[in-house]
């Protein structure tokens, strides 16, 4: 869980990005970082194959700055989606606060989308995270593509999104939705902000 | 129901602001209700762990860069094989 940090006055926020392969998660990363001030801008580490698919992970850091009082770090990652890539995905969630599932909106994807968010779940689990609990948005992109090769997003949301968690529609590759989805994970994540442990005795 | 990614150019260059004033105004009302100086002063063996930090996420002093690299490039290499 996300921690207030009384002592060192930091508080720090995990966020990964998960979903099937090509569904849009480094291109959030990517117009997140394009629209960094300069001076906020620190560096988004994107380890990439030549066909510019996530070999391992990008990672990008939010220095939000002091916020009433508390230096704010926002920690934003994206996992392969590829399946054989199961080994790094499960070393990403490790210590999440807050998941975006970014779905592909593609009919065709449909199968890969199912089976990302049971990975996720099954991961989520091993890592002794609640999958029904945990703070969760979903994305359905590339809704940019022609109707006929899409799915609804009552049909996504209806296959996907059983816990009722906030979705989005979004077009990553132009931004569009892309800062919706992060304001809406940030604030369910800070609604779970607490103060480090304290032991009564 | 899903919100429109339509965005004017305008409104995409306040993005980040837009953004970090949400997270600003949300912090501010957590931080309040959690902050430990309102509330009564806890006795000396209840100081809380503020030192431990997150244990499942190591942090680094420049903002939050991995600091366990040679067990993830372990892990990197073992996918690899």
């Amino acid at each position: 869980m996300s921690v207030v940090n009384y002592g060192t006055r930091e508080i720090t926020c995990k966020i990964v990005y998960y979903g099937p392969g090509r569904s849009g998660k480094t291109t959030n990363l990517q117009h997140v970082y394009s629209k960094l001030p300069e001076e906020r801008k620190g560096k988004m580490v994107s380890l990439a194959t030549d066909t510019d698919r996530t070999l391992f992970f990008d990672f990008l850091p939010l220095d939000l700055g002091t916020i009433s009082g508390f230096a704010t770090r926002f920690q934003l990652y994206t996992v392969p989606g590829q399946v054989y890539y199961a080994a790094t995905r499960k070393l990403v969630l490790q210590g999440v606060d807050g998941v975006v599932f970014v779905a592909d909106s593609q009919a065709r994807q449909m199968a890969e989308n199912i089976e990302s968010l049971q990975d996720l779940h099954a991961n989520l689990a091993e890592e002794g995270l609640d999958p029904r609990t945990i703070p969760l948005v979903m994305q359905y992109n590339k809704r940019d593509l022609p109707a006929s090769e899409i799915s609804p997003v009552e049909e996504l949301d209806e296959t996907l999104n059983f816990r009722g968690v906030p979705h989005f529609s979004a077009t990553a590759v132009t931004g569009g939705g892309v800062f919706e989805t992060l304001r809406s994970i940030s604030s369910l994540v800070l609604s779970r902000l607490s103060a480090p442990a304290v032991k009564e005795s | 129901m899903a919100k429109e990614p339509q965005k004017t150019d305008e409104e995409e260059g306040g993005e980040f602001a837009d953004f970090l004033a949400d997270v600003s105004q949300e912090i501010a009302q957590r931080v309040e209700s959690l902050d430990p100086s309102i509330k009564k002063q806890p006795e000396a063996k209840k100081t809380p762990a503020a030192a431990e930090g997150r244990k499942k996420t190591p942090i680094a002093a420049d903002a939050g860069l991995i600091v366990e690299w040679p067990n993830v490039v372990d892990r990197i290499i073992e996918e690899i094989r």
